[in-house]
């Protein structure tokens, strides 16, 4: 990190412009919670950054268009994690957020860093996923918008192009009878996961399920679905029985490595545990709304 | 290699208005102990991870190793220098004084700042708000109970019995 360039410009225009110039040795900067270490150990040819805090709309947090949720990129996780809105609609993404590092790096660290960082381990991916998040993104002449599925490549690598900056996350309005939840297991409190689980479900007006949605953050390389819960739960109650079946279906789905924190073996099983709990509250807060 | 390209910074520190000339690449720690002088910013894991760092930036705890001094700009910084003197002890200084809440004293600036920004918000936060508050600072020595009672005791110094 010698002879580094610090830019902070105040619209997504200027910005852009300054990456283009030099995309191959400059980094945007967000909360920066993670962007300088990665500077110090491990991107030793980036000597420009350009922090985007000074950009006003990239903060925030509301509604609109629509009936949608908007979380500005640079929101923080401190914000999200104590919203009473966000709270009340999106508790698994509110739990995930609350859980990142500790108090004074959630006062830095932005849910458009934790996503651009492309982690397999990023909390909050696992619950916006799980709650068919999208993305906007803005490259400094147009502005468009992408299922978050389709942001993470791989470990640290995103299908943005260069220049382009996440100015936004959206969040469909939660439906009636839906409830949605997190579960995370760390080895210590400040760690990162070794897996954590978002589920999201609706139900109909007997109970029963409508749509179930898990997603598994640490066991690929990048957060992923569970596909085919649909199939095998709709019109069930969310019994023990289903919980067995959620338990199974993302042990299945998962594929992780073995690493200093975990045996693939542990991590694939903990999986399986970690959907069937995020099922089983997301089930209780969606019945909690029908009583 | 050419030296590195001075860049302008001014904010406001521990209530005074500040300006410096800094290297792009010094962090808000290394800003703070070696171009002000504020020692009392202790220098840890560098990683986010201990808290030792802890400063108040816009009145909210932050870890200064994971910051570039620039992100600074038109902000205000508090310290541990910043929240009371030898003469004049905070409130929540004094309550650490008298429970015994130190004993190395290496966490403790970014101990109290991360109290004192739980107590800007007034109240007696129960012990469960205490411990999540101070969650990012970690002490080696005290098992953290008479420091958890030193804020309970600082919120009475502060905003009277409960």
């Amino acid at each position: 990190m010698q002879n580094l360039t610090y830019h902070a410009p105040g619209t997504v225009a200027e910005a852009v412009a300054l990456m283009r110039a030099d995309p191959a040795h400059s980094r945007y900067l967000a909360g920066g919670t993670d962007l300088y270490l990665a500077l110090e150990h491990r991107l030793p040819d980036v000597h420009t950054v350009i922090d985007l805090k000074q950009i006003p709309e990239l903060d925030g947090i509301g509604v609109g268009p629509g009936t949608a949720w908007r979380i500005g990129a640079l929101t923080r996780m401190a914000d999200i994690e104590h919203h009473p809105d966000l709270r009340a609609r999106f508790p698994a993404l509110c739990a995930a957020a609350a859980v990142v590092g500790g108090p004074p790096v959630r006062n830095r660290a932005t849910l458009g860093g934790n996503l651009c960082n492309a982690s397999p381990a990023a909390d909050t991916a696992t619950p916006l996923l799980a709650l068919a998040a999208t993305v906007s993104v803005a490259d400094g002449d147009s502005e468009h918008s992408l299922p978050l599925a389709e942001l993470a490549r791989g470990p640290r690598e995103t299908t943005l192009a260069p220049g382009a900056i996440v100015t936004a996350i959206g969040l469909p309005a939660p439906a009636p009878r839906s409830g949605n939840a997190f579960a995370r297991l760390t080895r210590s409190a400040m760690d990162i996961a070794l897996v954590n689980a978002a589920a999201a479900v609706v139900l109909d007006e007997d109970g029963r399920a409508e749509s179930v949605t898990v997603a598994l953050g640490a066991v690929g390389p990048t957060v992923i679905l569970v596909s085919e819960l649909d199939a095998a739960l709709a019109g069930k109650p969310l019994d023990d029985e289903a919980l067995d079946e959620v338990r199974a279906q993302a042990e299945a789905a998962a594929r992780p490595i073995d690493d200093v924190r975990a045996s693939a073996g542990y991590r694939a099983e903990m999986a399986g545990v970690l959907a069937a709990r995020a099922v089983r509250d997301a089930a209780a807060m969606a019945l909690g709304e029908t009583r | 290699m050419t030296p590195p390209r001075k860049q302008a910074l001014a904010l406001t520190l521990n209530g005074a208005s500040h300006e410096a000339l800094v290297e792009p690449r010094t962090s808000l720690l290394t800003f703070l102990r070696e171009q002000c002088g504020l020692t009392g910013t202790k220098r840890g894991c560098e990683e986010g991870e201990c808290g030792a760092c802890v400063v108040l930036l816009d009145g909210r705890p932050v870890t200064a190793c994971l910051i570039f001094a620039l992100e600074a700009q038109g902000r205000h910084v508090t310290t541990i220098e910043g929240l009371g003197t030898a003469q004049h002890l905070a409130p929540l200084q004094q309550a650490f004084l008298e429970s015994g809440a130190a004993q190395c004293g290496f966490c403790i600036p970014g101990m109290l700042l991360s109290a004192h920004a739980l107590l800007e918000h007034g109240g007696h936060p129960d012990e469960a708000a205490i411990r999540r508050a101070i969650s990012g600072n970690l002490c080696r020595c005290t098992g953290y109970d008479r420091i958890v009672k030193a804020i309970r005791l600082a919120a009475e110094m502060e905003h009277g019995h409960p």
